[in-house]
C-alpha cells in the first residue's frame, strides 16, 4: 500500500491548484486522475476566462491547464502524479482503492482533498437515446480534443454559460447552430456570451424546451415548443428544426460518491447543483481530514474552483503542520478572492447556497 | 429584454453610446457589458487609465473618453468579446468599427464583408480596412470595417458571405473574381467590353465562354439592364489564343 500525506482525487483546475498550494507549503501530495492527462475540463475550454489576473482572467482554458502544469514542475519532488488512475472507493479507515493503468492499487493518505468535479444533467424526451444527442461536454471533447465535428446542424438545449460557450465553439468549428433554447424565462449565462452568439445570427429562445427528437438510425430533426409562465408546454407552439445534433447543456451536478462513501454529512442545495457536503470555512467536511474543492463543493465557475483548490490545499497542508508562517496570510487572500468572485448578482445564488452548508467552526 | 434574447434594447445601447462631441473628435472604445459579472481584464489591460478603477470586481466598466486613445488592448483582452472601437472621424461619410473576431478564415484587408447588427442581421456591405492578427495564435484577432457613419453604433459583427462571393472565380482563365467584377460595375464600368478591357476577363484561352454570361448577369443585377439589349463585346479573331508560330510562313498543312 502506498502512503502519502495528501491525496487529491481529480486533476482538474481545483485538484491541480490544491496540489500546487499544498506542495508549496511543503506537503507531500499525490494526484489521482482518471484520465490519461491532467487538466480536467480546462483542456477543452477554448474561450478566455473571466475573473481577475489572479484567476488567469483573459487566458484561454487550455492555456491555464498548461500554466498550472508548469507551476507543478516547481514542486515535482513533492507531487506524485497518477494518471489513468480511477479511484474506486474511499473507505472508513481512510484507504483509497484505485485502478491504476489497469492494475489494482491501494493508497493510505493522511488527508484527502476531493476535487472530482461534476457530471452533466440530462433531459427526458422521446428518442433521447438516438445517436447524435450529446452532452455539451462530449461535444467539446469531440471538437476541441479530437478535432471531430459532431455534425452539421445543431440544436443547443440550455442557455447557461456552457450552452452559450459551446454554441460559440461549434460556430468557430464551422457548424451551424440552428437555435439555442432554454426552459427558463431568461438567459442563464453571462449576457456577453449571449450577445456574442446572437450577433453571429443564432436565435436564442427562452421559455422553450425540446418536445422530441426525430430520426431512425440517428437524429434527423427535433421538435421544440414554448412553455407558459408555469413552465407548462403550450399546445400548438411546436416548431420543427432540421438538425442532426442535439446538444444537451442543462446544468451540472456535483460528483459526490466518495463523500457519501466516507460518511460526510450531505445536504441537497439546488443553488449548488444538488447534494453537497457540509463544510467549514477551510473546506473541510464533517469527516476529519477530508476536504473538498471545485464543482464537487458546489457547481460554479472554474475561476472559483481554482481558488477553492488553493484554499483546500493550504488548509490540508497546514492541518499537517506545514506553512505556519504563511498560512494565515494565504488563507486571507484566497478567502478574499472567493468573496470578490461571488460578490455580484451572478454570485448571489452561490452565496445563498453556500450559506446553507458552510459551518463557522472547525468540526470537533 | 437582453436577458431573453441576448440583444440589448435601444435604452441599453443609448446608455453606453459615447456622447456626440466625443465621437466627432476621436476614436473611442465602446464597452457593451450590460450586466455585472466578476470580471476585470478590461480595467487591468488599459494602460491609459481610461477605464475607471473597479471598486468591486463585479463593477460594470465605465470609460473615461478623454483618456481613451482607442489602442484596442481592452478589445483583445475582454473575455466576453464585448468591447468595440468606433471611429467616426475616419472620413466625411464613413466610420470604422473594430470588432473582436475569433473565427476562421480571417478576412484580409481590402476584402468586402457583410456587416451585421447585434442580432446578426445584415446591415451593409463593408470594406475591411484593418486586420490585427493576434501575436500569439490563441490571442483574439480584430477586424476593422469601414461602414457608413450612421451605422457606427449598429454594426457589431460580420459574416463572410460577401467575402466568399467576392472570392468566387468568374473568369477562370484570367483569375477574375466576382468581387472584382462587382467593384468595377460599382465604379461605372457597366458593359462587358469595358470590364473586359480593364480586367482582362474574357481574354483568356476560353475567350469568355465561362465568364461572359456571368458578367452579364452581374451587370443586370446591379444596373437593371435587360440581358436582351445588353451591348455585346466585339468578337475578334482568333477564337482561341494560338502561338504566333502558327501563322509564321502563312498557310500550309504541315
Amino acid at each position: 500500500m502506498i502512503t502519502t500525506e495528501i491525496a487529491i482525487i481529480g486533476g482538474g483546475p481545483a485538484g491541480l491548484s490544491a496540489a500546487i498550494s499544498a506542495a508549496s507549503l511543503g506537503a507531500k501530495v499525490a494526484i489521482l486522475e482518471r484520465d490519461g492527462r491532467l487538466g480536467g475540463q480546462l483542456i477543452k475550454q477554448t474561450h478566455k476566462f473571466f475573473g481577475s489576473e489572479k484567476q488567469y482572467a483573459s487566458t484561454r482554458g487550455f492555456d491555464i491547464a498548461k500554466i498550472l502544469e508548469e507551476e507543478m514542475e516547481k514542486y515535482k519532488d513533492k507531487i506524485d502524479i497518477y494518471t489513468n488512475a480511477t479511484v474506486l472507493g474511499l473507505y472508513e479507515d481512510g484507504v483509497l482503492t484505485i485502478e491504476h493503468n489497469k492494475k489494482y492499487m491501494k493508497m493510505k493518505p493522511e488527508k484527502i482533498i476531493v476535487a472530482t468535479g461534476a457530471s452533466e444533467k440530462f433531459l427526458s424526451f422521446p428518442n433521447n437515446d438516438l445517436p447524435g444527442i450529446y452532452g455539451a461536454g462530449a461535444v467539446q471533447t469531440l471538437m476541441n480534443e479530437y478535432g471531430v465535428k459532431p455534425g452539421n446542424n445543431v440544436l443547443m438545449v440550455g442557455a447557461g454559460n456552457i450552452g452559450l460557450i459551446v454554441s460559440y465553439q461549434l460556430m468557430q468549428a464551422g457548424v451551424r447552430v440552428k437555435a439555442i433554447i432554454d426552459a427558463a424565462p431568461q438567459i442563464g449565462g453571462y449576457l456577453v456570451h449571449a450577445s456574442k452568439v446572437r450577433r453571429a445570427g443564432v436565435p436564442i429562445l427562452v421559455s422553450h424546451t425540446i418536445k422530441r427528437a426525430h430520426g431512425k438510425e440517428s437524429v434527423e430533426g427535433a421538435t421544440i415548443w414554448q412553455l407558459d409562465e408555469r413552465w407548462q408546454p403550450i399546445e400548438g407552439t411546436e416548431k420543427y428544426l432540421d438538425v442532426d445534433v442535439i446538444c444537451i447543456s442543462v446544468g451540472l451536478s456535483p460528483l459526490t460518491e466518495f463523500l457519501w462513501q466516507a460518511g460526510c454529512e450531505m445536504k441537497y442545495i439546488p443553488e449548488l447543483g444538488g447534494h453537497v457536503a457540509i463544510r467549514d470555512e477551510n473546506l473541510e467536511t464533517s469527516v476529519n481530514g477530508i476536504f473538498i474543492a471545485g464543482d464537487v463543493a458546489g457547481v460554479e465557475e472554474a475561476s472559483s474552483a481554482m481558488v477553492e483548490g488553493r484554499l483546500a490545499g493550504i488548509c490540508a497542508a497546514n492541518s499537517l503542520g506545514y506553512g505556519d508562517d504563511r498560512f494565515e496570510e494565504l488563507r486571507r487572500d484566497y478567502t478574499e478572492q472567493l468573496k470578490s468572485l461571488r460578490s455580484g448578482p451572478v454570485g448571489a445564488k452561490i452565496v445563498s447556497g453556500l450559506s446553507k452548508v458552510t459551518v463557522k467552526k472547525q468540526f470537533a | 429584454m437582453i436577458e431573453k434574447t441576448g440583444v440589448p434594447t435601444k435604452e441599453d445601447i443609448e446608455e453606453i453610446t459615447p456622447p456626440k462631441e466625443i465621437r466627432e473628435k476621436q476614436a473611442v472604445a465602446v464597452i457593451e457589458c450590460y450586466k455585472e459579472i466578476p470580471c476585470n481584464p478590461c480595467y487591468t489591460a488599459c494602460k491609459f487609465g481610461a477605464i475607471k478603477e473597479f471598486e468591486d470586481i463585479n463593477d460594470r466598466p465605465e470609460i473615461i473618453y478623454e483618456k481613451c486613445v482607442a489602442c484596442g488592448q481592452c478589445v483583445i483582452k475582454c473575455p466576453g468579446l464585448a468591447i468595440f472601437i468606433i471611429d467616426e472621424t475616419y472620413s466625411e461619410t464613413e466610420a470604422t468599427v473594430q470588432i473582436p473576431y475569433e473565427y476562421l478564415p480571417l478576412p484580409k484587408e481590402g476584402d468586402y464583408v457583410t456587416a451585421l447588427d447585434r442580432a446578426g442581421r445584415p446591415v451593409c456591405r463593408a470594406k475591411v480596412v484593418k486586420v490585427r492578427k493576434g501575436k500569439h495564435p490563441n490571442m483574439t484577432s480584430t477586424v476593422t470595417m469601414a461602414v457608413p457613419k450612421e451605422h457606427s453604433m449598429t454594426v457589431r459583427s460580420l459574416n463572410l458571405e460577401d467575402y466568399f462571393a467576392d472570392n468566387t472565380i468568374i473568369c477562370r482563365c484570367e483569375g477574375i473574381t466576382l468581387g472584382e467584377i462587382r467593384q468595377l460595375i460599382s465604379e461605372g464600368y457597366t458593359t462587358i467590353d469595358e470590364i473586359k478591357r480593364i480586367s482582362r476577363a474574357g481574354m483568356g484561352p476560353c475567350q469568355g465562354r465561362t465568364c461572359r454570361h456571368l458578367i452579364m448577369q452581374e451587370i443586370r443585377n446591379a444596373t437593371g439592364q435587360n440581358m436582351e439589349d445588353m451591348l455585346m463585346p466585339t468578337f475578334r479573331q482568333p477564337t482561341k489564343p494560338v502561338k504566333l508560330g502558327l501563322f509564321v510562313g502563312g498557310e500550309g498543312d504541315d
